[in-house]
């Protein structure tokens, strides 16, 4: 193993071990004990993590320049509106820094562009959720009638035609969200909680290597 | 009357491109996509040198110098694109990653575990206390809480003479989460009901100018 | 009788007609208000003069367009009574989110508003780290934050020289998606009230976080609840635009359910490949 293989070995496993520990330990003791250094230590870490994650931001610049730059050399499927992705992004990237992020012009560019396309296809969406919905919302069985029944019910209950008609559908409406519904969703709020905290102490016990791992190597 | 503003015109255009994905895969779409994707990536950056500027403000001010260090730190991070010195990028990420889970942990322990049981206990004591009705709501949260967590934590079969109950209560746990389930599907829905209006309008109203 | 099954493609049509028949002719309809909009209304109405509101959150900026509604009202609101707003952007589009309800609500001078930029609301830049972000503004403003959006800096914008931790906030406004790591720390570890106009989803899936802390967290429901509060304000704005088209989605919903059901019934027992 060269010298390098072993700098970049005892970083990934000891080094970052022991930051991890550091770092997590000290923003949970800071806020369930009462002690200015540890605070003053917490507070330091966050604004270092702040400034870390901006980097994080070119990332996908870089990314992507080399996966489309690739693709264009290699004349691939898609390589014309790759070349235009790349072309695109400079314009972009020229005319945020000239014009600025808060400016009239960028903000109406960003609406045009992303923010409209976003929503186009999030909208989508709702076509193949209503035709999904009409081949299995089919009550074959108590699951999928329950499953269709109270789905139906929210539909229905917070339509504005009914909402105007029966003044009691916004009660049943918020009964059925704050009772029934409000069960499952605890449920799901505390088993995810649970799962969280369990994640977080297999990352401190140093069992977690996902994303550290991922760096290569 | 169809907008004159070339805006409104490319947001149109792009709008019926993103659509047509409804026909088929095809180059319209593709030249849709492929600009949300450039977009995307150009404002990560702009925002990102606009925002390296905002954090290090007291470095370049002088007011404080150890911001040299997550300056550095936030340097080694961006070499993880490469495999041969990703392993520079593991103590910043290190670094990302304690101090994000340490402040989620908190949270996660103090509202949303700690947070509910409290919330149950204190819905439970209060069952048989004032208003009937109120009451029924109450027993059918404490109770729907109660067995659909059962049913997360507990999905193991085992063989006892206490399996058969506790059989029954996963059941409920199963049928307790469709209804969640089916509630919110009902307001996703509603959601993406919403998104669609949105897209729509944006044609008829802005482009085309009826309505 | 056989009742064939409807091909995708059929069902998408008929849903592209159903959304375009709102659009050409406005229905009209007019929402109801609820208790939970009512309330929020109240609790904004009944701020003291001089209270700093902070709105912001995290989120996607298409999602957000659904609680748009809500937050362009509450900003005509609270124009017109003496409250001071920083928009704290956690996520990367959240500053263009917040500049695009600023100017939907058309409260700045420029537009012939009430509000000055510095003095009337601030919108600070892009604040990374998420909830570690958080943390931080609301323990120290002036050590997370140096400048605002364009680059000035905060001491020289006098509606933050009275904004230095958590103990200055009088209400935190959300109106994005990820309204709950607000709820998590800005109520549960601060204590801080919040109204969270949330997009219909959050609405069901975050709802017991309102019973954890009770009394200290309100959430409206979606587009729904946006339409309710422009009829509070006396406006009419996207949300009431949602509304026609939610008319129509729920006949659809409840039209391809009864039709799949009945082709379930009825139908014939060729499968759509």
């Amino acid at each position: 193993m060269s010298t390098m293989d072993s700098i970049s070995r005892f970083v990934r496993t000891r080094i970052t071990r022991i930051v991890i520990v550091i770092t997590l330990l000290s923003a949970v003791a800071g806020y369930f004990f009462s002690s200015p250094e540890i605070n003053n230590l917490n507070a330091e870490l966050n604004l270092w993590n702040m400034n870390i994650i901006t980097f994080t931001l070119f990332i996908g610049l870089i990314t992507i320049y080399f996966s489309y730059s690739k693709s264009v050399s290699q004349r691939s499927t898609n390589w014309p509106f790759r070349l235009y992705a790349l072309v695109l992004i400079i314009v972009w990237i020229v005319m945020g820094l000239y014009s600025g992020l808060y400016s009239d012009m960028y903000q109406t560019a960003f609406l045009s562009t992303k923010i409209t396309l976003h929503i186009a296809i999030l909208g989508q969406l709702i076509f193949f959720y209503l035709s999904a919905m009409y081949r299995t919302f089919r009550v074959k069985t108590l699951r999928t009638g329950i499953l269709v029944i109270f789905a139906l019910a929210m539909v229905v209950l917070n339509s504005p035609i009914t909402l105007s008609n029966w003044s009691a559908a916004d009660q049943i409406s918020y009964w059925l969200l704050n009772n029934p519904g409000m069960g499952g969703a605890r449920a799901v709020v505390l088993a995810s909680g649970v799962g969280g905290v369990v994640l977080a102490l297999r990352i401190l016990m140093g069992l977690e290597k996902g994303a550290l791992r991922a760096t290569g190597g | 009357m169809i907008s004159p503003d070339p805006w409104v015109w490319l947001s149109a255009i792009l709008t019926m491109c993103s659509f047509s994905l409804l026909y088929g895969d095809n180059k319209f779409f593709r030249f849709a996509e492929h600009t949300f994707t450039a977009v995307v990536i150009g404002h990560n950056v702009v925002m990102g040198v606009f925002t390296l500027k905002d954090r290090f403000y007291p470095l370049y001010a002088g007011q404080k110098l150890l911001l040299i260090i997550p300056l550095v730190l936030g340097i080694m991070v961006i070499f993880m694109i490469w495999r041969k010195y990703a392993w520079l990028a593991a103590i910043p990420m290190a670094i990302m990653i304690g101090v994000s889970q340490g402040i989620t942990v908190r949270a996660l322990i103090n509202t949303d575990v700690m947070g509910n049981v409290k919330a149950v206990i204190s819905e439970g004591a209060s069952i048989f206390v004032g208003n009937p009705a109120d009451g029924v709501g109450t027993l059918i949260r404490v109770a729907f809480t109660i067995t659909a967590v059962f049913y997360f934590l507990f999905t193991f079969t085992f063989k006892s003479t206490t399996s058969r109950p506790l059989e029954y209560f996963r059941t409920f746990g199963k049928y307790v989460l469709l209804i969640f389930i089916g509630i919110y599907v009902g307001n996703q829905s509603m959601q993406n009901s919403m998104l669609a209006t949105s897209a729509i309008n944006r044609l008829v109203r802005n482009w085309l100018g009826f309505g | 009788m056989k009742i064939p099954e409807l091909q995708a493609r059929h069902v998408w049509a008929i849903v592209l007609i159903g959304y375009l028949i709102p659009a050409f002719i406005p229905l009209g309809m007019s929402p109801v208000i609820s208790s939970a909009t009512q309330t929020v209304y109240d609790t904004i109405q009944a701020l003291p003069p001089n209270s700093i509101v902070m709105c912001g959150g995290g989120g996607v900026f298409a999602f957000d367009l659904e609680s748009s509604a809500g937050l362009i009202a509450a900003l005509k609101q609270m124009s017109k009574l003496n409250v001071k707003v920083v928009f704290y952007p956690m996520w990367i589009e959240t500053m263009q989110f917040s500049k695009y309800c600023v100017d939907s609500a058309r409260v700045d001078e420029k537009y012939g508003g009430p509000w000055k930029y510095g003095r009337d609301y601030v919108i600070l830049p892009y604040i990374p780290g998420n909830e570690v972000g958080l943390v931080s503004f609301l323990n120290d403003v002036k050590k997370t934050v140096s400048t605002d959006y364009a680059g000035t800096p905060i001491s020289q914008l006098p509606i933050m020289d009275s904004l230095n931790n958590y103990k200055d906030i009088s209400l935190w406004i959300c109106a994005q998606w990820d309204g709950v790591t607000i709820l998590r720390y800005v109520t549960g570890e601060y204590g801080i009230k919040v109204m969270w106009f949330a997009q219909s989803s959050a609405y069901s899936a975050f709802g017991p976080y309102m019973q954890v802390y009770p009394g200290k967290i309100y959430i409206t429901n979606g587009a729904l609840g946006g339409a309710q509060y422009e009829k509070l304000n006396g406006i009419k704005g996207l949300g009431h635009a949602a509304l026609d088209s939610n008319v129509v989605f729920t006949l659809m919903f409840i039209g391809f359910l009864v039709l799949g059901n009945l082709t379930m019934l009825y139908g014939n027992k060729k499968v759509e490949k």
